[in-house]
C-alpha cells in the first residue's frame, strides 16, 4: 500500500504545509483560521491556531531554513508568521492586490516569495531590511485572468505561472539588492524583473498546477480538461508534450523525480505519470487501490430483494430497469484532492514521500519506496 | 446492414455543429429509419454516444465556441415505438434509462468545481454561472434532449453548475400539474439546498450547485439525487394526473346521478 497515514484532521481542507522537520502540520479547515497540529507522544494535537485573516485562507507555505510561514487569503492580504518562543507572531506583508490572493510559494533561497492572485496580477514579495517590512513587486502585465497556481525555478529567478486563461507563463523575477548576478543563474539573470521569458498556450480550458522538475529542465502543468503537458527546454526553443488521460481533471501536480511526476485532482486518487528511456511521458497507473466497485445496483435492501423474490422477480426487473448507480471514485480520499506537497528529506536527492489533503478534510501520507513497479523512474 | 448505415446512425452527433433544426430533424429521421432495421445495435450506439457526450463537456473549447452553440442529442422517443414492435427486452430499450445515464455521466463531468473567488468584484464569491461576468470561467453549455417536450441544460463554470430541467407535458392537464407541482417545489428551495427558487427561462425547473455544495455532500449522492429527481417527477405527474382523472369521474358520476 502506497498510503503509510491517514489523518483526518477537519471537515475540509483547503490547503497544508509541513515544518522542516515533518512534526507539525498548518492547514486551513476551509475557514479563515490556520490550524498547526504537532505530533506528540503518536497523536497529533492542535497546539497553535493563527487568527488573523478574515476570509478563508487559499494558500500556505512553510519555509525549510528559516522556519517561518507565509498565508495568503481570499481577504486580499498575506501574513508572514515568524516564531517567537511559543507564540507564532506575524508580519503584515502589503501585497497591493485589490482581490483576493489565490496562491503562495517561497522562493528556494526563501528570500522571496510569489503570490498568485485573482487581480489578474503576480506579487513577488522580499524583504527590506531597512524599514523591516515586507515589499512586494507586481506582475501587472500580461495575465488575462486569475492567477491559479506559481512555481519557482530551482535558480530562484525563474517564476512560472498558470492561469484560468489557459497559458502557462515564465517570468523573471530578477530584484536589485534581493539577488545577485553571478549565483549560477545562468542567462536568466540576465532579464529585468517581470520579464516574461515564455508564454505556452497549449491549453484551451483553464490550467492549474505548475512545478518544475528538481533539476528545473522540464516543467509540467495541467489543465481543465482532462490534460497534462510537460515542456522541457523552456526558453527560445521550448518542446511541449500533452498527456490526455481518460478521468477527471487535475488540479495539482508533484515532480517526484526527473522522470516521475504525480498529480491529484478531481478524481481523488493520485495519478503516476513516467517519462521512458527516450523521454516520452505516459500515464502509468493509479497509486491507491480502487474500492472494487459494486456492480449490481444496491437500490433495494434485503426485504426489498426477498419481496421480488415473492412478486416472482418483478422488482428485481424494476431495479434492473433504473438508470445505473454512479462509480464509487477514489480509495482513500472521497472528494477532490487539491493540493500536494512533498516530503523533503535533507540531503536526499530524490523524495519518495509525499502529503496530499483534499475537500474531504483528510491528509494522506504516501510513500513510493517498496512500490516495485515505480521503483526504475525514482 | 451494410457498414454505410452504420456511420450514418453515428452521424447524428454531427448536429452539435449544426445549427439549422431541419437539418438535426434529418438526421434523427435517418437514425430512426435505420434503427427499424437495426435495432438491436441501436441501444448500444445510443449509450456510446452518450458517453462521448459526456466527455465532450470537457474537451469542449471554451473560447473557440460561443456560449449559444449547444450540443443536440437524438430524440430518442422513436426508440419507444420501435421496441414495441419488435417485442424486446423491456431493461434492455428502456429510453428513459439511457436519457438519465446521459444526464448521469454528463454531471460527473460536469461536477469538478473548486472555490473560486469573484475577479470583478473585491471580495466576493459568487457563482460565475450566474453572473456571466467573466467569459473565460464558463464552459460551453449541454443541452441533452429526449424529445422535444423533454430535455435537460447542463451549463457549468468554475465554481458553479445550473442543470436545467424541462418536463414531459402531454396534455393541457399535465401542463397546470407540472407548473403547480414544480412551483409548489421551488417555493420550498430552502429545504432542498440545490434548488434554484426560479428555473431559467424555457424550462420547468433549475438546480443551481455551487462548490459549496460539493464540499459539504457527496458528489456521488448529488448527481443520485439529481437523477432521482428526474426519475420520480414523471411518475409524481402521472400519478396526480391519474386521481385528477379518478376524482373527476366520481364526481361527475354523483353529480350525473340526481338527473336519474
Amino acid at each position: 500500500m502506497a498510503a503509510i497515514a491517514v489523518h483526518q484532521f477537519a471537515q475540509c481542507i483547503t490547503c497544508h504545509a509541513w515544518s522542516p522537520d515533518h512534526s507539525m502540520i498548518a492547514f486551513c479547515p476551509n475557514n479563515s483560521e490556520v490550524h498547526i497540529h504537532k505530533l506528540v507522544e503518536e497523536k497529533w494535537e492542535r497546539i497553535h491556531v493563527l487568527q488573523k485573516h478574515d476570509q478563508i485562507v487559499s494558500g500556505i507555505d512553510w519555509s525549510i531554513r528559516s522556519n517561518r510561514i507565509v498565508t495568503v487569503s481570499h481577504d486580499r492580504n498575506s501574513y508572514v508568521w515568524n516564531q517567537e518562543g511559543v507564540d507564532w507572531v506575524p508580519t503584515l506583508v502589503i501585497l497591493r492586490l485589490n482581490r483576493a490572493a489565490l496562491c503562495v510559494q517561497w522562493s528556494p533561497r526563501e528570500n522571496k516569495f510569489a503570490v498568485g492572485s485573482g487581480a489578474k496580477t503576480v506579487c513577488i514579495c522580499y524583504y527590506e531590511q531597512e524599514n523591516n517590512w515586507w515589499v512586494s513587486k507586481l506582475i501587472r502585465k500580461r495575465h488575462d485572468s486569475s492567477v491559479t497556481s506559481v512555481a519557482w525555478h530551482p535558480n530562484n529567478i525563474l517564476l512560472a505561472t498558470t492561469s484560468t486563461d489557459g497559458k502557462c507563463r515564465v517570468f523573471s523575477t530578477f530584484i536589485k539588492g534581493v539577488d545577485t548576478r553571478d549565483s549560477g543563474t545562468g542567462s536568466a539573470g540576465d532579464s529585468k524583473f517581470g520579464e516574461q521569458i515564455i508564454q505556452l498556450d497549449l491549453s484551451f480550458c483553464w490550467s492549474f498546477g505548475v512545478k518544475w522538475s528538481p533539476s528545473g529542465n522540464t516543467l509540467a502543468y495541467v489543465g481543465h480538461n482532462s490534460m497534462i503537458y510537460f515542456v522541457d527546454e523552456v526558453g527560445p526553443a521550448p518542446s511541449a508534450q500533452t498527456v490526455a488521460f481518460r478521468d477527471l481533471p487535475l488540479r495539482d501536480v508533484l515532480f517526484v523525480s526527473e522522470r516521475m511526476v504525480i498529480g491529484v485532482g478531481f478524481d481523488c486518487n493520485p495519478m503516476v505519470f513516467a517519462a521512458e528511456e527516450r523521454g516520452l511521458w505516459t500515464f502509468l497507473r493509479f497509486l491507491g487501490e480502487r474500492k472494487a466497485s459494486s456492480s449490481s445496483a444496491k437500490y433495494g435492501s434485503q426485504f426489498s430483494e426477498a419481496f421480488g423474490k415473492l412478486y416472482g422477480q418483478s422488482k428485481q426487473g424494476i431495479n434492473n430497469d433504473r438508470a445505473e448507480t454512479s462509480i464509487p471514485r477514489g480509495a482513500i480520499h472521497e472528494n477532490c484532492i487539491n493540493s500536494i506537497v512533498p516530503l523533503k528529506k535533507g540531503g536526499k536527492s530524490t523524495n519518495t514521500r509525499f502529503s496530499t489533503s483534499g475537500l474531504d478534510g483528510k491528509v494522506v501520507i504516501w510513500d513510493l519506496e517498496n512500490q516495485e513497479d515505480l521503483s526504475e523512474y525514482l | 446492414m451494410s457498414k454505410t448505415d452504420l456511420s450514418s446512425v453515428g452521424r447524428a452527433e454531427d448536429c452539435s455543429r449544426v445549427k439549422s433544426p431541419q437539418l438535426i430533424l434529418r438526421s434523427l429521421v435517418r437514425i430512426r429509419q435505420v434503427g427499424n432495421f437495426f435495432y438491436p445495435f441501436c441501444n448500444e450506439i445510443h449509450g456510446n454516444r452518450y458517453r462521448i457526450l459526456a466527455k465532450r463537456l470537457l474537451k469542449s473549447n471554451t473560447t473557440g465556441l460561443k456560449a449559444g452553440a449547444t450540443i443536440a442529442c437524438a430524440l430518442l422517443s422513436s426508440l419507444s415505438q420501435i421496441d414495441t414492435s419488435l417485442f424486446f427486452h423491456s431493461t434492455m430499450a428502456n429510453p428513459l434509462r439511457l436519457y438519465l445515464t446521459c444526464i448521469r455521466n454528463t454531471l460527473e463531468a460536469a461536477m469538478c468545481l473548486q472555490n473560486f473567488p469573484c475577479q470583478e468584484v473585491e471580495r466576493h464569491n459568487k457563482p460565475e454561472v450566474e453572473l456571466k461576468t467573466s467569459p473565460e470561467l464558463l464552459l460551453n453549455p449541454v443541452l441533452i434532449c429526449r424529445n422535444e417536450a423533454e430535455k435537460c441544460l447542463i451549463e457549468t463554470s468554475i465554481n458553479s453548475l445550473r442543470i436545467s430541467l424541462k418536463v414531459k407535458q402531454a396534455d393541457e392537464l399535465e401542463n397546470i400539474l407540472t407548473k403547480k407541482f414544480l412551483r409548489f417545489l421551488s417555493m420550498r428551495a430552502e429545504a432542498f439546498q440545490v434548488l434554484r427558487r426560479k428555473p431559467v427561462q424555457g424550462y420547468d425547473i433549475s438546480f443551481l450547485i455551487t462548490n459549496y455544495h460539493c464540499e459539504e455532500m457527496q458528489k456521488q449522492k448529488l448527481i443520485d439525487f439529481i437523477v432521482q429527481f428526474m426519475e420520480d417527477i414523471d411518475k409524481e405527474i402521472s400519478e396526480l394526473k391519474l386521481s385528477v382523472n379518478t376524482r373527476g369521474r366520481l364526481v361527475a358520476t354523483e353529480f350525473l346521478k340526481q338527473f336519474i
